[in-house]
């Protein structure tokens, strides 16, 4: 009996040890609250450390398909062309940052809060963190960076901002004059520089050209060395607090022609090359001892400026309508990217989380019916077609533009290819419809834009937009309501329902997903198909992180 | 003498400054080069804060006062696409341009001046056809051609000579070592390129060879001296060829200065970073500073070599001095 009871409570004892240990090792590995009161909910996935550290060894040659520019190397003066992020993952590092695991990743933070009404937002650093100097980072270099930031949005982030309050070391809280529900949508690692941090000690020494001459950072790879616009050359850093690099030298080089990038690729001058789909994909796709990966960046889709002027073809729903029935899609697919794109129903960057899928999931794929379309025509009062001024294609992408002509020209939507050069056509839509006088013509136009579909709408589909394209009153009720909300969910809804009038009332009509081809050479690892997971990172046009990538001796 | 070379550089100055106002004008009529640098959707206060760091927000004559003003201290802006001083971007790329141009100009010179002679010497007869031929082939067949099919067959097919860019050989100015051994490492990147390059010239070269050998041949000196009884080596080499130099040297001049200035296919082909590369990255993205920069430093090539052949026929034929 007596036996029975010792059991009994032996086994109780134990039970509750085990409880114990593990309210004990939750509450360990439950960081310590920065702020009071309510917190938004945040969804920041954590980083993946790697404590066995490896060697790094070999080189990793990149061609980058245009010139190279210094000023990609200055988080300070971030600008929008996201090709700046493929040197922001290489030198510098930031507070979160999209990863493989998520679009939000704790990296130089370990923890991060905000207040339930987004008016401060908190951060705690990781310990022992330092720039390439041997330097310590702290929150003064986070300070300093936010403080002397100038790149995109600079005047958003310097407005909202009441006071930064340094805590310690490692802890810092960020102060809003009133709510600023994109906070960490912008502070990403994603979307802007203000994020990265660069070492204030370092940029105040040097200057703003040293800097972009000689740049300095706490990233996995150290700058070596430059040619203005032609190569640039980093060495791993050992001393990265995720882990130690694979590679020991990437080297980066500005090539702007592709039968030079390709050519590359076959003598084994490179390792990895951007922006393959074009004429030499079926050469690549051939040659066996390259490989690829369809990297698909997002949708081509079509606009109509002047769309909403009552003398314009395209002001009626059923032209609109009649130009997507008229486009074959599949065949579009096959001969410009050799059917590895995929037709798409929606003009929105399919990664994004706030956007619809277009692959019938939530949108359907456009059906390809050109008899439909005629009858259309017809009952749009165009039984024999009409013609149009210009097709504006995407530069340098001309022959898919005389492709959709032919397409069009089917059901009687005669137009005439206008082929503009790459400054000129990115300034015309930098302004939207006032770019494009009269109302008919077509823009063809492929934009993947970090910020999600959010920020595409508040480009292109609202009246106050940088490139309007489209205003229309139930879209501005709708983007009004979300521009004051600081619900998630709500404002995630009505991006959504804004996306679905964009597309139900052909406003904007999405073609197929574009994959931006990048090839890699013999020599990366791993072997096989193994090497696609270089591209798991969301939204990423380019494979980073690169600590991760390996490559032959 | 004195008066007249002080003339010839003050037409010099001239120039330049018209080349440059002209330039300064032209670039500008291409666009707003900000819209490209903020690309679609860019928030209007970072549009400004660039146009106000590129000097763009100043009224047209204030820029152009600026501009000047800071070239007459050797300043050439900021580069908009590069972010770097033009002047320090330009002076990287310079010796690039040079070698590559050199050692075009050499293959077209040892390819074509003595085919030339040798078609001029045995006209119409098939080794003038052969070198009818390759003139007609050299100026027919576009560089970038000829530069595709090297990198097919001596690149990727034989992998005798590797295909992009000058191999890791650099000239820099801070370190004298550099500026010998510059010239004479990475031929194997070098051939190429400068094959591609000085083909083209060759057949030029060929053809002004042949022709200003043929002329001087059938003159009635060179006829004089044969009726002497003088040995036809002699003739040749003594009278003819002297003779016939003086316009093949002078187109020697200029195409050496455009396989400099203006190897755009070629470096883009070969990724040669020269300054050819600089001036079409320049304008494909209106880089106002950048295209100014180049085109200035070509112009100042240009006028110079144009002052000093000046100057030299001044010396040579006191007439010219006299006329001006």
């Amino acid at each position: 009996m007596r036996k029975g009871i010792f059991a009994v409570i032996s086994v109780l004892i134990l039970l509750l040890d085990f409880t114990s240990a593990k309210l004990i090792a939750a509450a360990a590995s439950k960081p310590t609250p920065i702020l009071s009161g309510p917190l938004a909910k945040l969804d920041i996935k954590d980083a993946v450390i790697e404590t066995a550290r490896g060697k790094p060894k070999g080189k990793l040659t990149i061609a980058q398909h245009f010139a190279l520019d210094p000023g990609w190397l200055d988080p300070l003066e971030h600008s929008y062309v996201i090709t700046q992020q493929h040197y922001d993952y290489l030198v510098h590092d930031a507070l979160i940052k999209p990863m493989p695991q998520g679009e939000f990743t704790y990296s130089l933070a370990e923890h991060a809060e905000m207040t339930a009404d987004f008016t401060k937002a908190a951060f705690r650093l990781r310990p022992g963190l330092k720039f390439h100097d041997g330097h310590p980072l702290t929150t003064q270099d986070v300070k300093w960076t936010y403080e002397n930031y100038k790149g995109v949005n600079f005047k958003l982030f310097h407005d909202k901002l009441q006071r930064i309050e340094i805590i310690d070391d490692r802890t810092i809280i960020f102060h809003f004059k009133e709510p600023f529900v994109q906070f960490l949508d912008l502070y990403n690692g994603g979307l802007s520089g203000i994020g990265w941090i660069v070492p204030g000690h370092y940029y105040q020494k040097v200057g703003r050209d040293g800097f972009k001459a000689n740049p300095m950072g706490a990233g996995p790879y150290k700058f070596v060395s430059q040619e203005a616009g032609v190569q640039m050359v980093f060495e791993a850093w050992d001393e990265y607090w995720r882990r130690s690099p694979g590679v020991k030298t990437i080297v980066v080089k500005g090539i702007t022609d592709l039968t030079a990038r390709m050519a590359g690729l076959q003598t084994g001058e490179l390792d990895l090359a951007y922006g393959m789909t074009g004429k030499l994909l079926p050469r690549l796709m051939a040659d066996r001892s390259l490989r690829w990966d369809r990297n698909f960046t997002g949708p081509w889709w079509l606009l109509f400026p002047g769309y909403n002027e009552a003398g314009s073809p395209f002001h009626d729903k059923r032209v609109r309508q009649a130009v997507s029935l008229a486009i074959n899609r599949q065949f579009l697919v096959k001969q410009e990217t050799q059917g590895i794109g995929i037709p798409w129903g929606n003009w929105v960057n399919q990664e994004n989380r706030d956007a619809l899928r277009g692959d019938g999931k939530d949108l359907p794929v456009p059906e390809y019916n050109p008899e439909k379309a005629k009858q259309l025509m017809g009952q749009a009062g165009f039984p024999n077609g009409f013609d149009f001024e210009w097709y504006v294609p995407f530069v340098p992408y001309f022959d898919m533009g005389e492709r959709i002509l032919t397409d069009l020209r089917t059901v009687g939507i005669r137009g005439k290819l206008q082929v503009l050069e790459g400054p000129g056509f990115r300034a015309k839509m930098a302004q939207g419809r006032k770019g494009y006088p009269g109302n008919r013509t077509i823009v063809q136009n492929v934009g993947p834009r970090p910020g999600g579909a959010q920020a595409e709408i508040g480009v292109y589909a609202v009246c106050g937009g940088s490139a309007s394209f489209v205003c229309e009153p139930q879209i501005e009720k709708l983007w009004a309501k979300h521009e004051a909300s600081v619900k998630p969910d709500e404002r995630d809804g009505l991006i959504k329902a804004i996306q679905r009038i964009l597309i139900e009332e052909y406003y904007f009509v999405p073609i197929y997903l574009n994959p931006f081809v990048h090839a890699v050479g013999p020599r990366v690892l791993p072997e096989g198909d193994g090497f696609h997971r270089y591209w798991d990172t969301l939204h990423a046009p380019y494979p980073w992180p690169w600590e991760v990538w390996e490559v032959k001796e | 003498m004195k008066k007249y070379i002080l003339l010839r550089a003050f037409y010099s100055v001239i120039t330049l400054w018209l080349l440059v106002t002209i330039i300064f004008a032209m670039v500008r009529l291409t666009g707003d080069p900000v819209k490209m640098k903020g690309d679609v959707g860019a928030d209007k206060a970072y549009l400004e804060r660039i146009r106000h760091d590129w000097g763009l927000d100043q009224p047209l004559y204030r820029q152009y006062t600026s501009y000047i003003g800071n070239l007459v201290l050797g300043d050439f802006g900021h580069s908009f696409e590069k972010s770097l001083p033009v002047r320090t971007i330009y002076f990287e790329r310079l010796p690039n341009s040079l070698k590559l141009g050199f050692a075009a100009f050499v293959i077209s010179m040892v390819l074509g001046v003595p085919l030339g002679m040798l078609s001029a010497l045995r006209v119409n007869t098939w080794w003038d056809n052969v070198g009818k031929t390759i003139a007609l082939l050299g100026l027919s067949m576009p560089g970038f051609f000829v530069g595709l099919v090297l990198i097919i067959v001596f690149g990727v097919q034989l992998h005798l000579l590797p295909v992009l860019g000058k191999g890791s050989s650099a000239f820099i100015w801070s370190n004298p070592s550099t500026w010998v051994t510059f010239w004479f490492k990475d031929w194997q990147y070098l051939a190429m390129p400068a094959f591609a390059l000085g083909w083209y010239f060759a057949g030029a070269m060929l053809r002004i060879t042949r022709s200003g050998m043929l002329d001087v041949l059938g003159s009635d000196y060179i006829k004089l001296v044969r009726l002497k009884g003088v040995p036809e080596q002699v003739v040749i080499a003594k009278h003819a060829l002297k003779n016939s130099m003086i316009p093949l040297l002078t187109l020697a001049g200029l195409n050496l200065l455009i396989m400099v200035n203006v190897a755009v296919v070629i470096e883009v082909i070969f990724n040669w970073p020269g300054v050819g590369q600089l001036l079409y990255d320049g304008l494909s993205n209106r880089d106002f500073p950048m295209v100014q920069g180049v085109v200035l430093m070509s112009g100042v090539m240009i006028v110079v070599l144009n002052f000093v052949i000046d100057v030299l026929y001044g010396y040579v034929d006191p007439r010219i001095r006299l006329s001006r």
